[in-house]
């Protein structure tokens, strides 16, 4: 089978592109669409360095095939900041300095939003779960949590 | 971790499913959440020549209740079962919500999960102890399974090749029936059970008696196991501690574990023993809560 056209939106702009049956959503955001704050980890969806969010949910997006995204919304961590503003998750994790290596930021950022959409004020308990399928092997995790507790504070008061 | 190549094809009704799995057969597979498919022809498991996606069959989605049954649709994801609601018994929620991380949860399936028939799947365990059935879509049309029968080993059900698993039915939530789920892992979340048990109780109207009772075990056997033996002991018994009690000796009984790099055999049939008790006093506690906000 050929590559086929598909459509969708990404970051709020509708996007093509020609892919391929046994292409991911991971490939198409990286190597057809240039979007590279997605990484590509265990491939397998168990670090979820890869996640989107897809149609308001988060995915491991190595587990969704490219053809599987057509007509459909997908927000990455390009998405967030507005302009030269980091998003206050973003901010909050520059701050508490939850990011050594880098490479679970993205996913750890897009599953903590999921989060605070569902759960504003979230407990300690609802961090950790709400963050379960993103692994850092850096951090020991402590920063990670301080930072979404802090972006959580913030972004009631606002 | 690339995925070799095959055709995508994207039915959008269940006769145009069912036709193309037909015409294909074996070398075709439905394609739901996959969570587990996809990882399996990452890790060239398998290697069929065409993916189905199932995403746009309108039969399998949605969920309904007549007359005291629910019907809920193959395409229902861990998370969608995990936040309950009037149709979904609280039993099903739990076992939905300890499945994989947020992300598995939002792509995973309640048809996948039941396919994939893993001995310790998170949905098929509270879905055998309330004693569900499947609907099997097929060539010359639909059937019915009970689940106390449709494993039959890891990854292997009567699911024909040709078929598709299309609903789950089982009865409404009501008072005085309560679920207890025990997951037991090495850590907390994207873990698949060491030994996991569902517990079913339905109380009489006296809200103590035991009418009916099923304990499910999981990765105890090859696949998802009922223990009859403690159906039996709880059957007609006054609930509580003394019966629980033996309806766990007789749970780890009939659990027939092995041992491999995650624990033991001999661990695992003791720790049937305290997650049966734990997951029955669960039960107890949902159906008696749920006796009294019917007072």
């Amino acid at each position: 089978m050929s590559k086929q056209a598909i459509t969708l939106t990404v970051n709020g702009v509708a996007r093509q592109a020609l892919v391929e049956p046994n292409q991911t959503l991971t490939s198409l955001l990286r190597d057809e669409l240039g979007l590279t704050g997605t990484k590509h980890g265990c491939g397998v969806g168990d670090c979820g360095c890869c996640t989107v969010i897809l149609d308001n949910e988060t995915v491991n997006s190595c587990l969704v095939l490219a053809m599987q995204a057509q007509g459909r919304e997908v927000l990455t961590i390009e998405g967030l900041a507005k302009g030269a503003e980091l998003h206050p998750l973003q901010q909050a994790f520059v701050d508490a300095g939850a990011i050594q290596c880098g490479f679970c930021t993205p996913g750890m950022i897009l599953s903590a939003k999921a989060l605070l959409e569902r759960t504003p004020r979230p407990s300690r308990e609802e961090i950790t779960k709400g963050l379960s399928g993103n692994l850092c092997r850096c951090t020991g995790y402590e920063k990670i949590v301080e930072a979404v507790q802090d972006a959580a504070d913030k972004m009631s008061e606002a | 971790m690339l995925l070799p190549s095959f055709d995508y094809y994207h039915p959008q009704s269940l006769p145009e499913a069912l036709s193309l799995l037909g015409e294909m057969g074996d070398q075709a597979r439905p394609l739901a959440g996959g969570t587990d498919l996809l990882v399996n022809l990452k890790l060239k498991k398998l290697a069929p020549k065409v993916l189905l996606d199932l995403s746009g069959l309108e039969e399998l989605q949605g969920n309904g209740t007549d007359e005291g049954l629910v019907s809920l649709g193959a395409l229902n994801t861990a998370s969608r079962l995990a936040s309950g609601g009037p149709e979904v018994p609280g039993l099903l929620a739990m076992g939905a919500g300890s499945l994989g991380s947020p992300q598995v949860r939002n792509r995973a399936t309640l048809g996948g999960n039941l396919v994939t028939a893993r001995p310790a799947a998170d949905i098929c365990l509270p879905l055998l102890a309330l004693g569900a059935r499947v609907v099997l879509a097929g060539p010359s049309g639909q059937r019915q399974v009970s689940l106390d029968g449709y494993f039959k080993g890891p990854g292997y059900t009567v699911k024909e090749p040709g078929e598709i698993l299309t609903h789950v039915l089982l009865d409404a939530p009501r008072p005085g029936v309560g679920g207890g789920y025990q997951k037991l892992g090495l850590r907390q979340a994207m873990e698949i059970a060491l030994v996991n048990v569902a517990a079913h109780l339905e109380l009489e109207d006296d809200g103590k008696t035991v009418a009916l009772a099923r304990v499910a075990l999981g990765a105890v056997a090859p696949f998802p196991m009922l223990s009859p033996g403690a159906a039996q002991v709880l059957q007609g018994a006054p609930a509580g501690e003394k019966i629980f009690t033996e309806a766990a000796e007789a749970a780890a009984a009939e659990a027939r574990p092995i041992d491999d790099h995650r624990g033991s055999a001999a661990y695992r049939q003791d720790m049937v023993r305290t997650l049966t008790l734990r997951a029955l006093r669960q039960a107890l506690s949902q159906a008696q809560g749920s006796k009294e906000e019917q007072a």
